[in-house]
């Protein structure tokens, strides 16, 4: 439905997005993974055609965007980054004011503004204006303004930053209705990696402006697949066991975590044994040993030797 | 663009600061100037004078009269039959009279008591302040007046006029006394040379009180003048007022969000130039009623002279719609709209000054004063006090005309300004 071919933007001479090529297919739940910084809201500013690519177009069922945005627009819900409303209206005037220049009916309007602000959990806050509600309602209200013309497809920016988790759940079991019941298509950029392994069917990890993997939660995972993530627990920490432990050839990296080591290591059958061996020599006794299922952040974490949230 | 003129207006009047400001502050404004101003500067309202003239009278006028008629009749100058129009005339206005009458007429009796006395006691008068001025009229005034006028013989006479200090007060007795004597020479010379003009005809010289009113402009009062001005100036703000709106929108990401609709973006610009109009409209009536209601600034005035004073403020309100539209375009234009904010500031500053709000026009040098009238403060300011003096509907169509131009030529320059899409940084 929605691809971006070689997508590129320079801001000044730093390219912040090269080359992101994605695709949306009707229905999907796909999700854009990144730390901080990584050109996610670029790539969804060029999408969504509030931003001019460098180069590359964006496609909307093989129509260039670029030079005629309008169609999009029709079909194109966003959610920014940032709480995008005006903060002096209350609830109900900033959603009529946005459905209206959405070109919603008039005659649709009123009952569309009603159904939204139920879905959002607002609508016996829908008088008060926006500057008294709390970090977790103007998120659900900066989504309501973004669902009034009924898009097809709906992106959104990380639409959880900063707000409690009961808030959190309820935005994402409500972008999950629209998906499946409404058969929204959503981009949902996010840097929590546990949000879009929740809601996404695919994934995208983008990293310094590229995406650096894509596929199915199960593709991305099998990257991982000749390498064992396993969490030791100890009765002491110890540096010297750390840096003894790097040593060995088939581990990749070694992580401190409050009650021990985490361990990510290409498979191999005297790991285990070698581990013990180590402990045994600095006196430090292995109390708990457990394999772990891997998570995308350890994917990524693969693929750059960082985490998310760095 | 309805939609976006109804956001704008309704944001305008959530900000009961910003209202506060903009309706209350003006008012406030004006009504206290006025009256502390009204202390220093009441010598301008005639109303209020009480000023004290001793005349000191060393003219003997019947005898000169006398004398005067037999040098006529001696006289080869005169033909004949002009001779005894000239005495008759003469008789019926005997110059040093006349003045005596104009002195005592109803006109300046309000605001000028006239004594005559004896010159010792009126410069014992002034001595004391009792008096504000004294006017001598020497020895043998009419009989040397007549003479040089008619006859053209000796110099013309003068009267002494003196005062203990130069002061308004003093100034504005000799203006008038000046003034007089001009249209009485006037009317001797017009008589002598057998022109069509009677003495009947220009009996009562008001011309010389009206010489007087230009230079002082008496009709204006202070507290009209700052309704006008600080109105006008206060109204200059909202032009940015509006405008800086617009930095708010960028900076809380609704213009973005307004940007991905199909809405064309020009229906926020002019949403903002129609939302100035509104708000500037209703600021500057707010203004005047405002300050008419408290202190009666307008009282008495005509119905033909509201509807005009409402044309010029709509006229007006455009302009400043129209400035508002250009800054709207270039605050979208500029990376940091706080930057945007003061260079706005800043330039309605110096509109303000060089247009006269915050003084008076005349002190700044004359080129200044001209570029002064084209802004549409300045061009409307000065309109205004003049259609408050003469009320002359003539005098209002070229300067609406060019504030409309302006208008015009604002919102091409800013829609030519306003960014395409993708450009807004
Ligand atoms: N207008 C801009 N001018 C210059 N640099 C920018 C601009 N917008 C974003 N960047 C830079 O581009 C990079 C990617 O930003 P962004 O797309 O917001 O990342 P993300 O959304 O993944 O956190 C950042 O390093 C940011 O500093
Ligand atoms: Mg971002």
């Amino acid at each position: 439905m929605i691809e971006t071919i070689k997508l590129r933007k320079d801001f000044k001479e730093k390219t912040v997005v090269e080359d992101v090529d994605l695709y949306l297919d009707k229905g999907e739940s796909v999700g854009l993974l990144g730390p901080n910084g990584a050109g996610k809201s670029t790539t969804i500013s060029m999408i969504s055609s509030l931003l001019k690519p460098t180069s590359g177009d964006v496609k909307l069922n093989g129509e260039s965007v670029v030079k005629h945005p309008s169609e999009l627009r029709k079909v194109l819900g966003v959610v920014p980054q940032e709480i995008a409303l005006y903060q002096e209206l209350t609830a109900y005037e900033n959603l009529k004011f946005f459905g209206r220049i959405y070109r919603v009916p008039k005659d649709k309007l009123e009952t569309r503004i009603q159904t939204t602000l139920k879905l959002v959990g607002l609508k016996d806050r829908q008088k008060d204006r926006i500057k008294t509600f709390s970090g977790g309602m103007k998120r659900r209200i900066n989504i309501a303004s973004a669902l009034l013309h009924h898009p097809k497809v709906l992106i959104l920016d990380e639409p959880t930053v900063g707000i409690d988790p009961q808030s959190r759940n309820y935005i994402l079991e409500m972008i999950r209705q629209l998906n499946e019941q409404s058969g929204t298509t959503i981009l949902y950029t996010s840097h929590y990696m546990e949000e879009v392994e929740q809601l996404c069917d695919r994934v995208y990890i983008m990293d310094h402006g590229k995406v650096i993997a894509s596929g199915s939660q199960s593709e991305l995972l099998s990257i991982l697949s000749n390498e064992d993530t396993m969490r030791v627990q100890l009765n002491q920490m110890s540096h010297s066991l750390v840096k003894a432990i790097q040593e060995i050839d088939v581990i990749r990296q070694v992580e401190e975590t409050g009650d021990g080591i985490k361990i990510i290591a290409k498979k191999s059958t005297n790991l285990i044994s070698n581990l013990v061996k180590l402990a045994d020599q600095q006196n430090i006794k292995i109390l708990n040993f457990q394999m772990e299922n891997p998570s995308l952040e350890d994917v990524f974490l693969h693929l750059t030797g960082r985490t998310l949230r760095d | 663009m309805l939609t976006f003129l109804m956001k704008d207006l309704l944001l305008f009047w959530r900000d009961r600061k910003e209202v506060l400001t903009v309706i209350l502050l003006p008012l406030v404004l004006v009504v206290v100037l006025s009256i502390s101003m009204a202390g220093l500067f009441d010598e301008n309202q005639s109303d209020n004078y009480d000023l004290a003239l001793s005349l000191v009278m060393e003219d003997h006028q019947s005898k000169a009269i006398e004398e005067f008629k037999a040098s006529v009749h001696q006289s080869d100058r005169i033909p004949d039959n002009g001779k005894q129009e000239v005495i008759a005339g003469v008789e019926e206005h005997p110059p040093v009279e006349s003045l005596m009458d104009f002195l005592t007429s109803p006109e300046l009796e309000n605001w000028l008591t006239v004594e005559t006395m004896s010159k010792g006691e009126a410069k014992e008068r002034i001595e004391n302040g009792e008096s504000n001025a004294m006017l001598l009229i020497p020895e043998g005034y009419t009989a040397q007046l007549l003479k040089n006028i008619y006859l053209d013989q000796g110099t013309a006479p003068s009267l002494q006029f003196s005062a203990k200090e130069t002061a308004v007060e003093v100034d504005m007795i000799h203006d008038v006394i000046d003034g007089f004597l001009e249209q009485l020479n006037l009317q001797y010379v017009v008589s002598m040379s057998g022109g069509e003009v009677s003495m009947n005809q220009v009996e009562h010289p008001e011309g010389g009180t009206e010489v007087v009113d230009n230079d002082h402009s008496f009709s204006l009062t202070m507290d009209q003048y700052f309704a006008l001005s600080i109105g006008a100036l206060f109204v200059l703000f909202m032009a940015s007022t509006v405008a800086s709106r617009t930095g708010i929108e960028k900076r809380e990401h609704t213009f973005n969000r307004i940007a991905l609709t199909n809405t064309p973006g020009l229906h926020f610009l002019f949403g903002k130039t129609c939302a100035t109009f509104v708000l500037s409209l209703l600021q500057i009536l707010l203004i005047f009623i405002g300050s008419h209601l408290i202190l009666g600034v307008f009282s008495e005035r005509s119905f033909t002279f509201w509807m005009g004073m409402i044309f010029m403020a709509s006229v007006y309100a455009l302009a400043i719609a129209g400035l508002s539209s250009i800054m709207t375009s270039v605050s979208l234009r500029l990376k940091n709209p706080d930057a945007a904010d003061g260079i706005f500031m800043t330039i309605l500053m110096v509109f303000g000054t060089i247009g006269g709000n915050f003084i008076p026009i005349y002190v700044l040098p004359n080129w200044l004063q001209q570029i002064g009238e084209w802004t549409p403060n300045g061009l409307t300011l000065a309109i205004l006090i003049e259609w408050l003096q003469f009320e002359d509907v003539s005098t209002l169509w070229l300067p609406a005309i060019r504030l409309l131009g302006l208008t015009l030529i604002a919102i091409g320059v800013s829609t030519m300004l306003y960014p395409r899409r993708g450009e807004i940084s």
